[in-house]
């Protein structure tokens, strides 16, 4: 292998700084032009934005937009609110795609409390007839959709929203057939851990 | 000249010292680097054993990478580099001594209590105050050692890595001593003075800035010494150095809040920690082209030499990760990619790449010199630094994609944007599991590749005989400081053209009405006479800045204002802010002593390094986790617990979502509750009773520091203590759980329920 010629060195002429240190020695290159644009215009960028959003107040804060944004979603729920009654969802809870849809948010997001039986175990049992905020469709769309704090039920409808909130009641009262009787149960005691 | 010829013997005892133990702590901090990333993958691997879980050995990864592996490496560069630049041997070998051997003592204290659960809580600054004691003595003693030599220099003028040196000792000297600032409730337990939002300012002001000054200042002012010695090249550009050096330091320490972005900080400290982090990039490219451009002509050598290899390769990194950390600080840019994996992707670009790699090529191209022998395998390193690059690419581009794909489908919302998408948090995570898993690899190449370099070293220094550099010089007296007086130095233009600019600018941003008028019109005029007078006047400047290079205090003291300024306008507002008056609209109750015994558990298992406390003013992080966080409502937290990552889901509101019973089953095994989690379990907090002998001292101090408690005696606080935890008892009873209210567990569950229940505020705040 023959050796690859030794390029040439850059700057010969270029003049070096007097000193050295320790044999280390200092070229005295002019600033690249790209380098300084990009420092003046990051600062040019801070004087702007400063101005743009502390001094004119041109531009929101955080909590501005993020409430701005927040409205907008408030309205377009409200907008689409599905019109839901006790005999929709139970129509729902015959349609397989529905049960479906619904078994698979209940396996993700609920099981942890009712278990994958819906049988319970921190939280109650769903397959018996025994309800305590209500065993009717739309009774548990809403127990679903604003939780029970005091309980410890988070409240689902900012999370999951109306669409997968209906999927899982239907999921839910597949289990169960209209007009079975609903009894009310004072307070969940969960069984003894297996 | 005066004087006979004597030969100077260097202290490269030290050197070797330090070096030697740069490669062991290395290997240490990056085996439980790569046990950790493993553990992320199967949580079985923290082995159900409090000292093993992930969050006690996490804080001891990166404090072991950073103190122990770059800190030792900087202390071998700096005194390698200091004593051949101001030809004198280090002043003091007894300080040389102490400062290795109190250096080792500290990383093998905090080696034992991190595993052990003693923490402050706050990143990187998590060792118990005896130790931060130790930490500032040693520092000290470095410094005194360093400006000692210095003052006995025989080389008048100071090089560009001697002034990179001095802002290291200087600024961390500073950042340490205010972040660790605490008061002790015992002898291995402290509360940080600073509390909420103050406590997170200050927190990241430091954070930030240990990466500026520990992990980025020493290493450049190493590149300026090494790089252009195995180069054999000229350094590109000595003006550049200059330039670049003064607006590093001086812009970096504003660029802080850029880690608590779109969070409850005040808005105009997060406009200033995004555009400063925008004017960072400049600075830090200028170390780049110098680093780089000092390479022409010496580009053939990269083939044959691993020295230079691992340098253009380091440098080429902090490149990379000095154009994405401005980038990341975009408001907007930074919605998606916090508390993700891409900034721990980001931090590895810069740990691995600039910090490891400069630290192998140094060690590489010291240990023929520091033992006289040739280095054993030259092919070996030219392995390692294969082997260390694609583990880093590997570890990157995982990151990367975990990062972006877990921030995108956390952001990602459906049905018109009204409802997340994912709304299951463990989607999003095990989603990323092949990334995380692809990081354990790289970061285990990288790894194999760090044993290349123990082994290689072992090989060479086996049988050598150690060898002190020497030098001959003129036996005179220290080449005198031609004097710069403190009024030359002050009342020179640039400097006086300096501070007015700052004063003005600050007066612009800060001011009133007439004030902030009078400062834009200052800074311009300011600037106009600058720009008009550089044509005639640059030569003198240049002339007064070379004398200031002869004068080492002058130049420490400029380096001094130039740090201080930043850190001064930020947290001296926020600190001064009555506490009352801070809060927005809802004010935090102060926890009961069961809740302040359970937030130190939760503090001690390190739960804040995957879990946030900070629900961000964005719509996915409304919609996931509830309202926004308002600054009031961690205004009593010593320290705060907004973290920084979210491996798991934020829990600022957790406490209004489940049964008490919930927590306890999750935290004996998570994945009863939530199948497909990671996180480890924790049997013990079950077994273990609480200690609430040590409450009445935490609560004394917590008053002490400004929580409104009211003069509760002990008893009276062991009562209120043993009340809640049988409440708690009962209630676990009744739904199935048996456990003695003495136990951790029913503190920590007291904790977590408390979180998210702030007051609201009557008196309604001014409007936003």
């Amino acid at each position: 292998m023959t050796p690859t010629p030794k390029p040439p060195l850059p700057d010969e002429n270029d003049p070096l700084r007097p000193h050295s240190f320790d044999g280390i020695q200092e070229y005295d290159k002019r600033l690249p032009n790209w380098w300084l644009i990009t420092l003046y215009g990051s600062i040019i960028f801070w004087a702007g934005y400063w101005f743009y959003y502390e001094r004119a107040h041109i531009g929101h804060t955080n909590a501005q937009i993020v409430e701005q944004e927040l409205a907008v979603i408030e309205a377009t729920r409200l907008a689409n609110a599905p019109v839901l009654d006790d005999a929709s969802l139970w129509k729902m809870s015959r349609n397989p795609v529905f049960v479906d849809a619904g078994r698979a948010t209940f396996e993700t997001t609920c099981v942890s409390c009712h278990t994958k039986e819906l049988t319970g175990m921190i939280g109650p049992n769903l397959v018996d007839r025994l309800w305590i905020h209500g065993g009717r469709p739309t009774e548990i769309y809403a127990t679903v959709t604003q939780g029970v704090l005091a309980k410890g039920m988070p409240p689902w409808g900012p999370v999951l929203g109306p669409k997968k909130i209906s999927e899982t009641v239907a999921y839910i009262l597949s289990h169960h057939q209209e007009g079975e009787p609903i009894e009310v149960q004072a307070a969940w005691v969960p069984p003894p851990p297996k | 000249m005066s004087g006979q010829k004597i030969t100077i013997e260097y202290n490269d005892r030290v050197v070797r010292q330090f070096l030697l133990a740069t490669v062991i702590w290395g290997a240490v901090g990056m085996l439980v680097g790569v046990l950790i990333a493993a553990q992320l993958n199967f949580w079985q691997l923290n082995f159900a054993t409090p000292w093993l879980t992930f969050g006690r050995l996490r804080p001891l990864h990166t404090n072991a990478v950073i103190f122990a592996f770059v800190g030792n490496m900087m202390f071998a560069g700096v005194y390698y580099s200091t004593q051949r630049l101001v030809k004198a041997r280090l002043a003091s070998d007894f300080l040389s001594a102490l400062h290795f051997w109190g250096w080792q003592f500290i990383i093998v204290c905090a080696a034992v209590t991190l595993p052990l659960g003693l923490t402050r809580g706050k990143e990187y600054a998590e060792l118990i105050w005896p130790i931060n004691l130790m930490v500032v003595l040693i520092w000290v003693v470095f410094a005194v050692n360093f400006f000692w030599t210095l003052a006995r220099r025989r080389e008048p003028a100071l090089y560009v890595a001697i002034w990179f040196y001095i802002s290291t000792i200087v600024t961390i000297a500073m950042l340490y001593i205010v972040n660790h600032l605490s008061i002790p409730t015992s002898l291995l337990h402290s509360y940080p003075v600073f509390s909420g939002v103050q406590d997170a300012l200050v927190q990241w002001w430091y954070g930030h800035n240990a990466v500026a000054f520990f992990l980025t200042t020493p290493i450049l002012g190493i590149m300026y010494y090494f790089l252009p010695k195995a180069a054999e090249r000229p350094v590109y550009s000595y003006r550049l150095s200059v330039v670049h050096f003064w607006s590093l330091v001086f812009v970096y320490i504003w660029a802080g809040p850029h880690h608590l972005l779109n969070t409850a900080l005040p808005g105009w400290l997060q406009n200033l920690g995004m555009t400063f982090s925008l004017m960072l990039w400049a600075p830090s490219w200028g170390g780049m082209l110098n680093g780089l451009l000092t390479l022409r002509g010496a580009w053939h050598k990269l083939r044959t030499d691993p020295v230079l290899k691992f340098y253009a390769a380091a440098v080429t990194f902090y490149g990379m990760s000095t154009f994405e950390g401005p980038l990341l600080s975009i408001k907007s840019v930074n919605a998606l990619a916090h508390y993700t994996d891409w900034i721990i992707g980001h931090v590895h670009a810069g740990t691995l790449g600039w910090n490891g790699f400069m630290a192998a090529g140094m060690i590489y191209w010291l240990l023929p010199r520091l033992w006289n022998k040739p280095l054993y395998s030259t092919a070996l390193a030219n392995l390692h630094f294969w082997i260390g690059t694609v583990g880093i690419l590997l570890y990157v581009a995982a990151m990367w994609t975990s990062g972006i794909t877990q921030g995108l489908m956390l952001n990602a919302t459906t049905e018109h944007g009204t409802v997340l998408a994912y709304p299951n948090f463990l989607d999003t995570l095990n989603t990323i599991r092949p990334m995380m898993l692809m990081r354990v690899i790289g970061g285990g190449l990288y790894l194999a590749g760090w044993f290349l370099l123990v082994y290689n070293f072992y090989r060479t220094v086996k049988g050598a005989a150690p060898v002190n550099g020497t030098i001959e010089v003129y036996d005179e007296a220290p080449a005198p400081d031609a004097k710069l007086s403190l009024a030359g130095t002050f009342f020179s233009a640039p400097t006086v053209f300096w501070f007015l600019a700052v004063g003005f600018g600050s007066m612009w941003m800060f001011g009133t009405d007439l004030v902030s008028t009078a400062g834009i019109v200052g800074a311009v005029a300011c600037l106009i006479a600058a720009f008009a007078l550089v044509p005639s006047r640059s030569k003198a400047w240049g002339g007064w800045y070379e004398k200031l290079l002869l004068n080492a205090l002058p130049f420490t003291l400029l380096v001094f204002f130039a740090v201080v300024a930043g850190g001064l306008i930020q947290i001296i507002p926020t600190v001064l802010v009555q506490k009352a008056k801070n809060v927005e609209d809802r004010i935090q109750t102060p926890y009961t002593p069961l809740e302040l015994a359970g937030r130190d558990i939760y503090i001690r298992e390190g739960c804040y390094l995957c879990h946030s406390q900070m629900i961000r003013t964005l719509v996915p992080d409304i919609l996931r986790y509830g309202d926004y966080s308002r600054l009031g409502e961690s205004i009593y937290d010593h320290p705060f617990q907004w973290g920084s990552k979210r491996t798991g889901p934020d829990l600022a509101r957790v406490g209004v979502k489940y049964p008490n019973v919930w927590h306890l089953r999750h935290m004996e095994d998570p994945r009863a509750i939530s199948p497909g989690s990671n996180m480890p379990t924790y049997p013990w907090l079950l077994n273990h009773s609480y200690n609430a002998s040590v409450l009445p001292a935490k609560i004394k101090v917590q008053r002490m520091l400004g929580v409104p408690y009211g003069p509760l005696t002990a008893q009276q606080i062991f009562d209120s203590m043993d009340e809640q935890a049988k409440g708690i008892a009962k209630d676990l009873r009744t739904a199935g759980a048996y456990v003695d209210s003495d136990k951790e567990i029913v503190a920590l569950i007291s904790y977590l329920q408390t979180l998210g229940k702030s007051l609201p505020v009557i008196t309604k705040s001014a409007p936003r």
